[in-house]
């Protein structure tokens, strides 16, 4: 079987070095997750370059929910005889749960043959390795995570993006006081405290302590870790955040947002694609995540996207040529301009390309400011871990003085899993 | 039994009797008018625009109605593709469910054998079995028969699946059959076939139908197995084809809602084709074994 | 039941002729289906049972483990691993107790007023039942806006009353309804969900109680109001007993259901916040899908299928032994 493999992917390489590209021919199956409307026609205008530039291949391309394609799908993918041939996912731990299984194919030659080691910064490249060194991801985009707010909420009441996080509460308190929701948060969903938790523990302990602790090193009731959630606390207490978050799903504290109701609202860039198109330049910015103690590195997130081949892939020479095809300079600039994610790719010239997105600039700053990038909590750690974790992160939201029984919980349940 | 099972005027009858207490009717139809809201809130919604329910809420007067929502989710979500699978999956898996287990139900009952109750039991059990238990195991031996990915794997599992339930319904019904009916036809000559298709068949048929109603609208509905079994769009019935809406970005309310509506009106005309069957007969053998 | 048809066969010959006619006419009305069922839903079955002493992940091939899930689903300290088995567990048998009581006797009540020949009697039990036809995330979906806290059916509701009582001279705040969290609310959320379920299964207890009102020996209740019953004594004494077998399918589906109840939870609140809705069955799927844990979700349902199993047996001796009784 593996011998098989590596004569598919000998035969693939030596296809698309030797031969002409549109020499090949028979089917393609690509699985996607991008279920949403703007990034779904993004899809499909990707799969039909490359049927144009591959008139000989079959294409067939599937679109199943995010959820759905991450809780259910992917696993029957991947055990099936015929799985699809090229799927989306996740650098990073999400990936290693694959690769380590060998459930992913090496990709190696396509890295090679289209010198991506060149283009792609040496910690992307990390996120795309399995353990023994093989590349098995193509990571492509990335985005990153911020505290978003409302600009002109901000100008009526005299208020400047907060740096530290003294000025943070004292923004809020301002903000609460003339009667909005200080900030928007959801809790329906459990992994926007994933973020609360990454931000706050980076701030406070520094990204190097966050990382171990998603590793399963550092226990939960460390006094390190429980000083987080006094910092988290004191806007729990103040009700500078949105009561109840566990009533509302993130797009219902982002309708909060864009009613005018709440101001600010800790996440990731695709907010942007909830926010009403016409009034976003004018009303929505962000700011890095406050400065809780300046002698401490900064850690920031930016979760990062991509593509994998998986190990039972049948039309291997097909699918790697749509990898190339998708690892591109072309395509990474097509999705720079129609979704406003961030390439991998460090030759794409995204200062021209965002020119009228000035925002991108900021937070491509946010990022180059950081010591280390982390993908977020529910990637960084176990997926067990990350489910009850952010379970704790919510009750903690809603008993905030049980911290103690919280993080007691937290570290049984660590020591537990990281244990088998 | 067999003349009271079949038989509908009886309750007709019953009308001439005084109704009940006023009062008592009042404070049902105030639960009936609630047990609407849901509905009409769902309707009200499909017909509305994004804006218009965004800045003015769920539950508030509408300002303007639109058909927009239906022609959108029609043409985003597929559906006319989708709604072609969904009825190439339900139509086959019920037929072959309520073919296979009123064959069973007849065997069961027109038969005395040592396996009879532990086969019934069987079927019991996997009535009240947890289905998301079968998720994975389910898949692998589609995979194994290599049928992963087409209709038939989801047409055989629905209707081995169901088989249980219709079993256990339609063994009821078939109880209610005098069994000297079965015997006075075996003396004229004919063979167990014949008794089935000619006899036991006819009588059962409002149990049927009901059971039709109810097994369209749970198999029609089904999301989790088409998941696990079928990873190819062109395949996927409606259920999918709506959980494609709900987007991770956006929740676009009366587009989901018109989108679930449209996928709801199959379920729909099954029900007020067969309610009388439905609402009058269900359990009438099942109630009295 | 008629007495076998073996006993009046004469001759051993004709007998076993017959025997093997039976066993022929078994084979093809038994065969096809039964081989189907043990196909794709016994073998599964018996599979997850063996991946329940594994420590399988969905990936990777499992290894035996012996007892070591169950030992951990029994862990209910406080991070423990059955901790949330525990939770679940408690919350089912709430589910069930609403189940029993509050559908049950609507349901039962529904079915006695629409029996008596009401106008517009269709109408009414299409309006119950109406729920069940529709798909499950689309119930979800309503009840979603019906719980929103913002801009939701019963806080508004709630929004106005309030106003109502501000106006009469009252101190009240009637912003304040606004922050009830139905499903966000760690006390209310399982409660919020079952009021969704109970909202779907009262047509269905009513349309079974219609058939057996139906099944009801008019003439004996006709005798008994010549002697006098009437009103609550006919229905205490005369119907109620009269309609046990159907309660007993009643009470026992209220309860295989409520053990089974996945959907509504998984759609509407995912068991949270932090489990305080949790069912066995969503804790289930979460723990061998989302955690990769197959091994130690078929312990799960293992467990769960042995709480089933106990209530169906029950179940069966009972219809079996009324059957013998009216055989």
């Amino acid at each position: 079987m593996r011998r098989k493999v590596w004569l598919f992917a000998a035969l693939g390489a030596f296809m698309l070095v030797g031969l002409s590209q549109s020499n090949l021919s028979g089917p393609l199956i690509y699985n996607s997750n991008q279920s949403d409307p703007k990034p779904r026609a993004f899809d499909t205008k990707v799969v039909d370059a490359f049927k144009k530039k591959y008139p000989g291949i079959q294409m067939e391309f599937n679109t199943v929910d995010h959820e759905t394609f991450q809780d259910t799908s992917i696993r029957t993918y991947l055990a099936s005889n015929n799985p699809p041939d090229v799927l989306t996912w996740f650098a990073g731990n999400r990936m290693r749960a694959f690769s380590s299984r060998d459930l992913a194919m090496d990709i190696t030659d396509v890295w090679k043959s289209n010198n991506w080691e060149k283009v792609v910064p040496k910690g992307f490249q990390a996120l795309s390795k399995d353990s023994s060194g093989k590349y098995v991801f193509l990571p492509v985009s990335y985005y990153w995570w911020a505290v978003y707010y409302r600009k002109d909420i901000f100008a009526k009441l005299g208020l400047k993006e907060p740096k530290t996080w003294d000025e943070f509460l004292a923004v809020s308190k301002k903000l609460k006081d003339a009667g909005y929701i200080p900030i928007a948060n959801a809790a329906k969903e459990t992994w926007p405290q994933g973020g609360w938790f990454d931000f706050l523990d980076m701030r406070v302990n520094g990204p190097e302590f966050h990382k171990d602790l998603t590793d399963g090193k550092i226990p939960y009731t460390d006094p390190r870790v429980k000083k987080v959630f006094t910092y988290w606390a004191q806007l729990v207490n103040n009700k500078y955040l949105l009561e109840n978050p566990a009533s509302y799903t993130w797009q219902d504290a982002a309708n909060l947002m864009i009613q005018g109701k709440a101001a600010m609202y800790l996440m990731g860039d695709f907010i942007r694609d909830q926010y009403p198109a016409d009034r976003a330049a004018a009303e929505l910015d962000f700011f890095r995540f406050p400065i809780i103690d300046p002698k401490v590195p900064i850690g920031e997130e930016a979760p990062t996207d991509g593509y994998f081949i998986p190990a039972k892939a049948k039309n291997v020479a097909n699918a790697k040529a749509f990898m190339s095809f998708l690892g591109s300079k072309e395509v990474a600039e097509m999705a720079a301009q129609d979704l406003g994610r961030l390439p991998v790719r460090n030759d794409v010239d995204v200062k021209t390309l965002f020119k009228d997105k000035p925002y991108v600039q900021k937070g491509i700053a946010i990022l180059d400011q950081a010591d280390l990038i982390m993908q977020f909590y529910d990637r960084d750690t176990v997926p067990e871990m990350a489910r009850i974790g952010m379970d704790g992160f919510v009750r903690f939201l809603s008993q905030p003085n049980q911290v103690d029984s919280i993080l007691a919980d937290l570290e049984t349940a660590r020591k537990r899993i990281f244990s088998q | 039994m067999s003349a009271t099972a079949t038989a509908q005027p009886q309750l007709r009858v019953r009308k001439v009797r005084k109704g009940p207490n006023p009062w008592v009717l009042g404070v049902v139809w105030v639960f009936a008018l609630l047990w609407l809201i849901p509905f009409v809130g769902a309707i009200i919604t499909s017909f509305r625009t994004f804006d218009d329910l965004n800045t003015r809420g769920f539950w508030s007067i509408p300002q303007e109605l639109t058909l927009n929502n239906f022609v959108r989710a029609w043409n985003q979500a597929g559906v006319s593709r989708y709604l072609l699978n969904s009825f190439e999956i339900t139509l086959p898996a019920l037929a072959i469910a309520i073919l296979f287990s009123s064959m069973c139900a007849y065997g069961l009952v027109r038969f005395r054998f040592r396996l009879s109750t532990p086969i019934y039991l069987m079927f019991v059990a996997g009535l009240m079995l947890p289905f998301q238990v079968l998720l994975l195991p389910v898949f692998f031996l589609a995979n194994k028969l290599h049928i992963y990915d087409t209709l038939w794997a989801l047409i055989l599992f629905h209707s081995a699946f169901q088989l249980a339930f219709c079993t256990f319904v339609l063994r009821n019904f078939m109880k209610t059959i005098p069994f000297s009916l079965f015997e006075s036809a075996l003396i004229d000559g004919a063979n167990e076939w014949i008794i089935f298709r000619r006899i036991a068949l006819p009588l059962l048929l409002p149990g049927l139908a009901a059971l039709a109603t109810l097994e369209f609208t749970w198999i029609f509905n089904d999301y989790l197995w088409a998941i696990v079994l079928l990873q190819s769009d062109q395949l996927k019935p409606i259920t999918t084809g709506l959980a494609n809406l709900r987007g991770q970005y956006i929740s676009d309310w009366p587009l989901m809602v018109a989108g679930s509506l449209i996928a709801t009106v199959p379920t729909l005309i099954v029900f007020f084709a067969l309610q009388r069957y439905f609402i009058d007969g269900l359990t009438v053998g099942a109630t009295k074994g | 039941m008629q007495p076998a048809p073996t006993r009046i066969t004469p001759s051993r010959a004709k007998q076993l002729n017959r025997n093997l006619g039976q066993f022929f006419w078994l084979l093809l009305f038994l065969g096809i289906p039964l081989a189907l069922y043990s196909l794709w839903v016994v073998y599964p079955t018996i599979r997850t049972f063996t991946l329940a002493f594994t420590n399988y992940d969905g990936l990777s091939p499992p290894q035996w483990i012996g007892w070591a899930n169950f030992k951990e689903l029994f862990d209910w300290r406080p991070g423990g691993g059955g901790e949330v088995l525990k939770q679940a567990l408690i919350h089912n048998l709430i589910w069930i107790l609403v189940f029993i009581t509050v559908p049950t006797s609507a349901g039962l009540a529904l079915a006695l007023v629409l029996n008596q020949g009401v106008r517009f009697d269709r109408f009414l039990k299409i309006a119950f039942y109406l729920p069940l036809v529709l798909a499950p995330v689309v119930t979800a979906m309503v009840w979603g806006w019906i719980y929103h806290p913002q801009q939701g059916l019963l806080n508004t509701v709630i929004y106005e009353i309030l106003r109502f009582v501000h106006f009469i001279g009252f101190n009240v705040d009637p912003e304040s309804a606004r922050s009830i969290g139905w499903l966000g609310d760690p006390n209310l959320s399982l409660i919020s969900v079952i009021a969704a379920a109970v909202w779907r299964q009262v047509g269905y207890v009513m349309v079974l109680y219609l058939a057996g009102l139906k099944t009801l020996d008019s003439e004996v209740l006709e005798a008994a109001k010549v002697d006098g019953a009437e009103g609550f004594n006919l229905f205490r004494y005369m119907i109620l007993p009269m309609l046990a077998p159907v309660t007993t399918i009643v009470i026992v589906i209220s309860i295989v259901d409520s053990l089974r109840s996945f959907d509504l939870v998984n759609v509407m609140t995912n068991g949270g916040p932090f489990n305080t809705s949790e069912v066995l069955a969503n804790y289930m799927v979460k723990a061998s899908f989302h955690d990769y844990r197959q091994g130690f979700g078929a312990a799960i349902a293992v467990i769960l299928f042995l709480i089933t199993f106990v209530f169906s047996v029950i179940y069966l001796r009972q219809v079996m032994s009324q059957e013998e009784r009216t055989a």
